[in-house]
């Protein structure tokens, strides 16, 4: 997909972002308590406006691009990028949620494990307790151990 | 210690120092003294080790050095770019010490004089180096880095204690830590792609065989003007309170890429683009005891836990400290020498033991990125709710890489904004909202100018590049 057409989104995506930052700007931030300094509000507004010059500058050039603009391409997201990208994101928000719940040992296994077998798809068992195990043990002795770091130990076991 | 601190990405060696200052209680004041610096010019350095093998960088300071160190490393040249890095490293940092004893009160004069006004004109320049970030299309970059300004942004205003889009949480009031933000942004795209490779694309052969080569003399002493270059401005950056190793590795950076004749290499693994940011983090440890000793004033956190170490000891930094404690100003020139090379030696002898991380198959180490991800995240601050954060900074970065939005200006958005907003506003607020501070200093003028100039030829440059 050429990069002119991802812009014909891009660009009223980024208008949006910006309406909606200085809405929540203007709603959740107070002004300066002194007219003439510059309070917690002001910067948070200039950025706003800026990204919404950008925004409306990106859309305006997708519709009228220049002759000499750089044609460059973005590959289309297939089916496999999607469950890829998907299952990633969603084994570190799982991560985290098991860190806290069940803690760093019982969770670091488990991730592994899902990664491996569920992303991967690999299907070599030894390998994948061997390192899920593995991974889990060094991670321990080096920052417990060693270091003297606290991992999260499990709202749940404690 | 701060090697392993500096590299281990979520382990800051600033969090090395404050765990350090404890075991100094018991010492004798040179050996303290030692102890600490040494963690300090360890940590520094050891920050790009992570950044070139992985493309985590282990310090923000290090975060310059991903560019084009991590590049190398897929490319097979990870001991030349981990060589290059350690001996730029011990280049800037022994170049900084000689800076320091040399122009020590001379340097603390003219750095005594930035005030706000002239530090965000130092800052703003430093900013626009996104320009030179934003390669191909200048306005990418400008949203990249205001949407790293707008993050920001987000939790307590230190100036007026306000929580800013917080929206009533406690987590959200500490904001979005950098190192957090740069875990997410760098290295959850990469675990991505290494896992839409796999399977469908062929190991890199050169991650196979990868060998422990370090960089030549040659390629070296090609460098060594560059290296003075970046380190004068490491030191220079270094010696401005509130200013420190980011700062100083980004426009180092883009100072190498733009005075190079092959500007279009960086980013793709380009020596210099180690070398420089490499020199110039350095070179900040000589250039943040300039206003320590000199003055008092701690120019970052890790020089500001430091401080507390030599009060710890009785030791009140500022000009008397030169007639009273004279023994101990010496004790620090030694250490800091002695730091690096003990440093130098340990990383070159440790390269061939570090590339070794590249002969695991990529999805191996994808798998164990997750996991140190999800640890880095949560050591900086003990908090779950970083690691939350580190994977939205994922998905973020990944979608931004996907419509080809540079993720490094946000990175620069972050590590400058914070600074950019405070001295703007404590500009104004000392001078009652009069806008004149910021064209009645020549610094600040001086820096005004230089980032006119930047921009100015940026855009030049690239209308040259377009075909006609």
């Amino acid at each position: 997909m050429r990069l002119d057409r991802v812009d014909r989104w891009l660009g009223p995506c980024l208008l949006v972002l910006a309406a909606v930052w200085l809405g929540l700007v203007y709603a959740y931030i107070p002004g300066a308590r002194q007219p003439e300094e510059p309070g917690p509000r002001a910067f948070p507004i200039l950025l706003g406006i800026v990204l919404l010059v950008l925004g409306g500058f990106m859309t305006l050039s997708a519709y009228f691009p220049s002759a000499s603009r750089p044609s460059d391409e973005t590959a289309r997201a297939t089916p496999r990028e999607l469950y890829i990208v998907s299952a990633t994101f969603g084994l570190l928000i799982l991560y985290a949620y098991l860190l806290e719940k069940l803690g760093f040992v019982i969770a670091t296994p488990i991730i592994v494990a899902l990664a491996m077998a569920g992303i991967l798809r690999m299907r070599n068992w030894i390998a994948i307790t061997a390192l899920a195990g593995g991974l889990t043990a060094i991670c321990w002795m080096f920052f417990v151990w060693m270091l003297k770091a606290p991992l999260p130990r499990g709202l749940w076991l404690m | 210690m701060g090697l392993i601190f500096g590299s281990i990405p979520g382990l800051t060696f600033s969090m090395a120092l404050a765990l350090m200052v404890p075991f100094t209680f018991g010492m004798q004041t040179t050996p303290a003294l030692g102890l600490l610096l040494g963690v300090y010019v360890g940590g520094m350095t050891g920050g790009s080790v992570s950044a070139i093998l992985l493309g985590i960088p282990g310090t923000p300071s290090a975060a310059a050095t991903v560019f084009d160190g991590h590049p190398m490393a897929q490319r097979g040249h990870a001991g030349v770019a981990l060589g290059a890095a350690v001996i730029a490293s011990t280049f800037g940092g022994l170049f900084s010490l000689l800076v320091m004893m040399l122009l020590l009160e001379q340097v603390a004069a003219i750095a005594i004089k930035f005030g706000p006004a002239e530090i965000f004109a130092l800052v703003l320049f430093g900013l626009s180096t996104i320009c030179g970030m934003a390669e191909r299309s200048m306005l990418r970059g400008l949203v990249a880095g205001t949407l790293g300004l707008m993050l920001m942004i987000i939790g307590l205003d230190e100036l007026d204690g306000i929580a800013r889009l917080t929206f009533g949480t406690v987590q959200m009031q500490q904001g979005v830590n950098l190192l957090v933000a740069m875990i997410g942004l760098f290295a959850v795209p990469q675990i991505i792609g290494t896992f839409l490779d796999f399977g469908r694309v062929e190991p890199l052969k050169m991650l196979a065989d990868v060998r422990a080569r370090l960089p030549t003399f040659g390629q070296l002493k090609q460098r060594l003007w560059l290296m003075v270059r970046c380190s004068s401005i490491g030191t220079g950056i270094g010696a401005i309170p509130g200013t420190g190793g980011p700062i100083a590795a980004f426009l180092a950076y883009d100072h190498a890429r733009r005075f190079d004749r092959q500007p279009q290499n960086y980013g793709k693994g380009e020596l210099s683009g180690v070398v420089a940011p490499e020199s110039a983090n350095n070179a900040v440890t000589g250039g943040t005891m300039i206003p320590l000793l000199s003055l008092g004033i701690p120019g970052d956190p890790a020089t500001a836990v430091i401080l507390g170490g030599l009060l710890i000891h009785g030791l009140y930094p500022g000009p008397m400290l030169f007639r009273t404690h004279l023994e101990v100003i010496y004790a620090l020139y030694v250490s800091i020498v002695l730091a690096y090379v003990v440093i130098l030696v340990v990383q070159l002898w440790g390269i061939r033991i570090f590339v070794k991380v590249l002969s695991v198959p990529p999805h191996v180490l994808a798998v164990c990125i997750i996991v140190l991800c999800g640890l880095g995240s949560y050591a900086i601050r003990n908090s779950i709710f970083d690691v939350y954060l580190m994977a939205v900074m994922g998905l973020i970065g990944y979608i931004l890489q996907r419509v080809r939005i540079p993720v490094a200006p946000i990175v620069l958005g972050l590590v400058l904004g914070e600074t950019l907003e405070k001295q703007y506003r404590t500009a104004l607020i000392m001078t009652e909202g009069d806008y004149a501070v910021f064209y009645t200093s020549g610094v600040a003028l001086f820096f005004f100018g230089l980032t006119a100039l930047t921009i100015g030829l940026q855009i030049f440059s690239s209308r040259r590049r377009r075909p006609a």
